[in-house]
């Protein structure tokens, strides 16, 4: 420093000067000292987020398998397609747009959106063949970019549609639900996929990488990042080939069919036809092929087996024998003579036996399905125990199965009535009609193959449901899926004793005797349900073994006409294919017995024609098993 | 004898100036190193260090010009800058949204620069001719009407910073060349007038001030009743101006004092710039460390922000530096000017310490929000030929009047 005192005379005025640069550094040193001292990690943060990314990793999701450890859908890589804003040319767009038949003005939409640097995805699930294409186009294509992303892969197309049900990107509300979710999240949308979402998601993993302004990845940020966590594994209690056999026998009927494992609530089989090829929804639904499957008159997309209200028709009045018998309305041997029609009123009701079945006590009427008893015995129980034993029996509310657009079905009761006609303004006749499953009673199919595992076991029964473990895929660890057992203490052992009974019958001859397995007795109910729509609706209801059940069914087909006719013979053919490969029944002798049956019928319909041309004493008949 | 010639030189001012050089240089080559990877801009660093030689080059030619060449040639000067501001008007190529260049060949030229040195000459020789008194109101407008010709011009481009500039130095050459503390009040009234002119009470508070200074001071009748028409008239017609421009003039002219509240546009470059600042903390984050000047964040870095590469780099110690090479610098200035025996170099001195001091106040204030982007570099720091051929060249001119200093 030469010395700043040699120029102490002279104008005073440079004071002023002095002053004023005093006075300008001491403000910006102010300044300074005020952000980057007293506000400083303010803005350290501000510099982090500038310039830190987190890009999400998607797991892959869990896999599905059935009970003996098929596998039923898994997933494939597929790539994804990103565009780069700023270095995509129209060219480009107009190409991909092109070849993939994209909305070009939806790419722009979204471009405007995203930052420059930042990859804009344009389409899911491209085709290897069209990726080869594309990739070998490259150089043509600035801005374009492909990323590998997990994608369902289904090994049955149908059959399992309405138990896996499908994926689709998260809706709004759903994320507000669900705040753990991230917009743009592939969810499970219908069936275990939706129920279990959480579990088979898995964990999404998360990389920091450093982003320069303009949004292009400089480096990954070491010791920051998480890698994605598999999605559980989940084992279903669906046995895939009693699945596929009992899909077999529905060829193109309308109808559901649900088995239950009465020991557990494990459903073994949850069919609902016709259903949709869920890979039409791995992809984002073709806005086409979505409005056909809406306007199918058949239906594809409704769940028949717990979507499905019906009335349940005869399978009901085991509810109205139940009823009647625990609370001591009437005694097993309390009789009524059918003479094929019953009079309420002004109005007379038929039973389906036109020429009457004569005289009829408890279990008599289960097994003929005789309407003119239970007509007399609904109007005996009154309506308050009607329903009493309706909800007892877990109709009118949900199973709780893991499908969650499950309906609750409709139970209807005297406030119900009250509500609807009036007080007063409603006849015994409703109630007639109720005790014979028909009427405004409604029931899912699943309720129906509850009640069946309620009878067989006795009034002990489990949730129904659809899942039987999940399994970790990294340490392996097992969760079982089970539920506690629920027993009907109120009603009284004998009471099943008799009506299950009476179900026993029915297979054993009755009207269910198509539903018989062969060297496995069992019990069962059919019924024909009058309906609104046109033909009756075919049901059938049962189970087996007779002692220490295993198996309860429910078949119902849409307008399939009579229960005895048309659903008990598919239970049939579909409790033989389950204890068949219980290695309990074996089919060769089965197809013998069988054929000397048909020999049986064949020498029989030799002896009536006989008979008929006089040559042979009337009298000498063979019962035939009469139908509901 | 070059040495002996080197010893009449200023080391104070030498120094500090290559001090400040120097942060430059480290800055530039910082922020010139994520574009270098990138292998797309030119490399600031480089370009700089040829633009400083250049600079020395002219600093020592000047420094060694025979002293009174200066005096002569200055209203020459200022002439041939008027005529090459016209020039640009009609000729220029445009950069940043205004025609501030001339072109010749490959060379490009910004005429305001070199108009601030030929003003800066011209006026402090118009001062310093003998029978001007700078509180006589004809030598009060004479001089103005140096300054405010550049500034119309070049305001034209518009480079409205730049412009600033010539209304800024006025003042202090006006003051060192004697103006009077009442008149001096008298020239900064109307400034008052204009911004009291929206609020009738304000307004009318000033105006009574203003009657009440004027019997104080007691100017000529005449001058007064006019002085004060002058004042009424500002504050009638400036409301009334402002209803006249359309939206988007005035919410310009607001983003331009209240940047934030465009976060898009400059707001965005004020809040990265504080951003990089602040994150720098005491210490910085290392040279060739701060993200928000490798990523590129930060806008401008190699010009407007520069400042704000050193605070992100090197922390509040950092900018400590560059603010006391500033201080040295410019007391430096002052006491040269104090010591010049000759009037004209003093007026010289004064004016071009307040231009330099009035960019780096500028420029250090906008990087942490202080004052608007008004695009005016940190002079020695920042990237840019012009800028440094002139700032260099006033120094050149003030150690030629250091070595003459007791010569009047």
């Amino acid at each position: 420093m030469i010395n700043l005192l040699r120029f102490r005379q002279g104008d005073p005025r440079r004071l002023l000067f002095y002053g004023l640069i005093a006075l300008g550094v001491a403000v910006l040193i102010g300044g300074f000292y005020n952000v980057q001292i007293l506000q400083r990690d303010i803005y350290l943060d501000k510099s982090e987020q500038n310039s830190v990314k987190k890009e999400t990793q998607v797991p892959a999701r869990g896999l599905i398998y059935d009970r003996n450890g098929q596998l039923i859908a898994d997933n494939r890589p597929s790539f994804s397609l990103y565009l780069v804003p700023a270095q995509t040319t129209p060219q480009t767009i107009a190409a991909l747009s092109d070849l993939l038949e994209l909305d070009e003005s939806q790419i722009k939409k979204n471009f405007r959106r995203a930052r420059r640097f930042q990859a804009v995805k344009v389409a899911r699930y491209v085709e290897p063949e069209v990726l080869t294409i594309l990739q070998e186009n490259k150089l043509n294509l600035p801005g374009l970019e492909w990323r590998v992303e997990p994608k369902r892969n289904y090994l049955f197309h149908r059959s399992f549609a309405h138990v896996l049900g499908t994926l689709g990107e998260i809706g709004e509300e759903e994320l507000i639900e669900n705040p753990e979710y991230e917009p743009g999240d592939l969810v499970g949308k219908k069936g275990v996929e939706q129920a279990l979402d959480k579990d088979l998601r898995g964990v999404k993993g998360y990389q920091f990488v450093k982003v320069n302004a303009m949004g292009r990845k400089i480096e990954p940020i070491p010791g920051k990042s998480a890698p994605p966590n598999p999605g559980k594994d989940l084992y279903l209690a669906i046995d895939a080939r009693l699945q596929l056999f009992a899909d077999s026998l529905f060829q193109d009927r309308r109808g559901t069919l649900i088995a239950i494992d009465v020991r557990s609530g494990e459903i073994i089989t949850l069919l609902s036809k016709p259903d949709y090829d869920l890979d039409l929804f791995t992809e984002a639904v073709n806005p086409q092929v979505w409005s056909e499957l809406m306007a199918d008159s058949l239906k594809p997309l409704f769940d028949r087996s717990t979507q499905g209200l019906y009335p349940p028709g005869s399978t009901y009045k085991m509810i109205a024998a139940i009823a009647a018998l625990n609370e001591g309305i009437v005694t097993p041997q309390w009789s009524v003579y059918c003479p094929g029609y019953f009079r309420i009123g002004q109005r007379v009701v038929r039973c389906w036996s036109g020429g009457g079945h004569g005289e009829m006590s408890m279990i008599s009427a289960i097994r003929n399905s005789c309407n003119v008893y239970f007509y007399q015995l609904g109007l005996k129980i009154g309506i308050e125990h009607w329903t009493k034993y309706s909800t007892l029996f877990q109709f009118g509310k949900k199973t709780g199965v893991e499908l969650l657009t499950e309906k609750a079905g409709l139970v209807p009761s005297k406030s119900y009535y009250d509500r609807v006609f009036g007080p007063g303004g409603w006849t015994k006749g409703l109630l007639a009609n109720v005790a014979i499953g028909q009427g405004e009673l409604l029931v899912t199919p699943l309720q129906m193959a509850q009640f069946a595992m309620i009878l067989a076991n006795r009034g002990v029964f489990y949730k129904p449901h659809l899942c039987h473990k999940l399994v970790d895929k990294i340490s392996g660890a097992e969760t079982p899926l089970t539920y506690p057992a629920q027993k009907l203490e109120d009603v009284k052992p004998e009471v099943f004793e008799i009506v299950l009974e009476g179900m026993r019958q029915v297979v054993a001859g009755g009207t269910g005797w198509r539903a018989a397995v062969w060297g496995i007795s069992g019990g069962g109910k059919t019924g024909t349900a009058q309906n609104p729509h046109g033909t009756s609706h075919a049901w059938y209801i049962g189970f087996a073994p007779f002692e220490n059940p295993e198996i309860a069914v429910a078949v119902l087909f849409e307008n399939g006409g009579s229960g005895g006719g048309v659903s008990a013979p598919i239970a049939g053919e579909y409790l033989r294919k389950y204890f068949h490969y219980q290695g309990k029944f074996d089919y060769t002798q089965y197809r013998q017995h069988v054929q000397r049956q048909e020999q049986k019928q064949r020498e029989q319909a030799r002896l009536d024609s006989l008979r008929a041309a006089g040559a042979i004493a009337p009298g000498d008949s063979a019962a035939f098993p009469g139908e509901d | 004898m070059l040495n002996q010639r080197l010893k009449t030189l200023d080391p104070i001012l030498i120094f500090s100036m290559i001090g400040l050089l120097a942060i430059g240089l480290v800055a530039l080559y910082s922020s010139s190193q994520s574009l270098v990877q990138s292998g797309s801009a030119t490399n600031y660093f480089w370009s700089q260090i040829r633009w400083i030689l250049i600079g020395f080059g002219a600093l020592f030619l000047i420094a060694f010009f025979p002293n009174r060449l200066l005096y002569e040639l200055s209203y020459i000067l200022y002439g041939i800058a008027l005529f090459l501001l016209v020039l640009v008007l009609i000729w220029g190529t445009e950069g940043y949204g205004a025609i501030r260049w001339l072109r010749f060949g490959g060379f490009g030229f910004q005429p305001s620069e070199f108009a601030k040195i030929a003003t800066l000459l011209a006026v402090a020789r118009y001062l310093s001719e003998e029978h001007r008194d700078i509180n006589r109101l004809k030598t009060f407008l004479g001089a103005s009407a140096f300054l405010v010709a550049p500034f119309l011009l070049i305001a034209k481009q518009p480079d409205l910073g730049t412009a600033l500039v010539f209304i800024v130095m006025s003042l202090p050459v006006l003051f060192w060349a004697g103006l009077r503390w009442e008149n001096l009040v008298l020239i900064l009234a109307p400034g008052l007038t204009l911004f009291a002119s929206f609020n009738h009470v304000t307004f009318s508070l000033v105006m009574v001030l203003i009657l009440v200074y004027l019997f104080y001071v007691k100017p000529p009748m005449l001058q007064r009743v006019a002085y004060f028409i002058l004042n009424v008239a500002i504050g009638l017609l400036t409301p009334f101006l402002w209803n006249q421009l359309k939206d988007y003039q005035k919410q310009r002219i607001t983003t331009f004092w209240n940047p934030e509240a465009d976060p898009l546009g400059s707001g965005y470059q004020i809040i990265q710039s504080k951003v990089a600042i602040g994150s720098g903390g005491f210490l910085g984050k290392g040279f060739m460390e701060g993200s928000q000047t490798q990523l590129r964040f930060l806008p401008e870095q190699h010009t407007d922000f520069i400042f704000a590469v050193i605070g992100e780099e090197f922390g509040f110690l950092g900018i400590l530096l560059g603010l006391i090479l500033f201080t040295v610098f410019l007391v430096r200035i002052v006491q040269m000017a104090n010591t010049y025996r000759s009037r004209f170099s003093g007026i010289f001195a004064i004016g071009a310490g307040s231009i330099i001091g009035f960019h780096m106040f500028i420029n250090a204030g906008m990087t942490i929000g202080l004052f608007p982007v008004t695009g005016l570099p940190l002079p020695f720091v920042s990237y840019g030929g012009s800028a440094l051929l002139t700032n260099m060249s006033i120094v050149g001119i003030l150690l030629n009047f250091y070595r003459h200093r007791f010569e009047y």
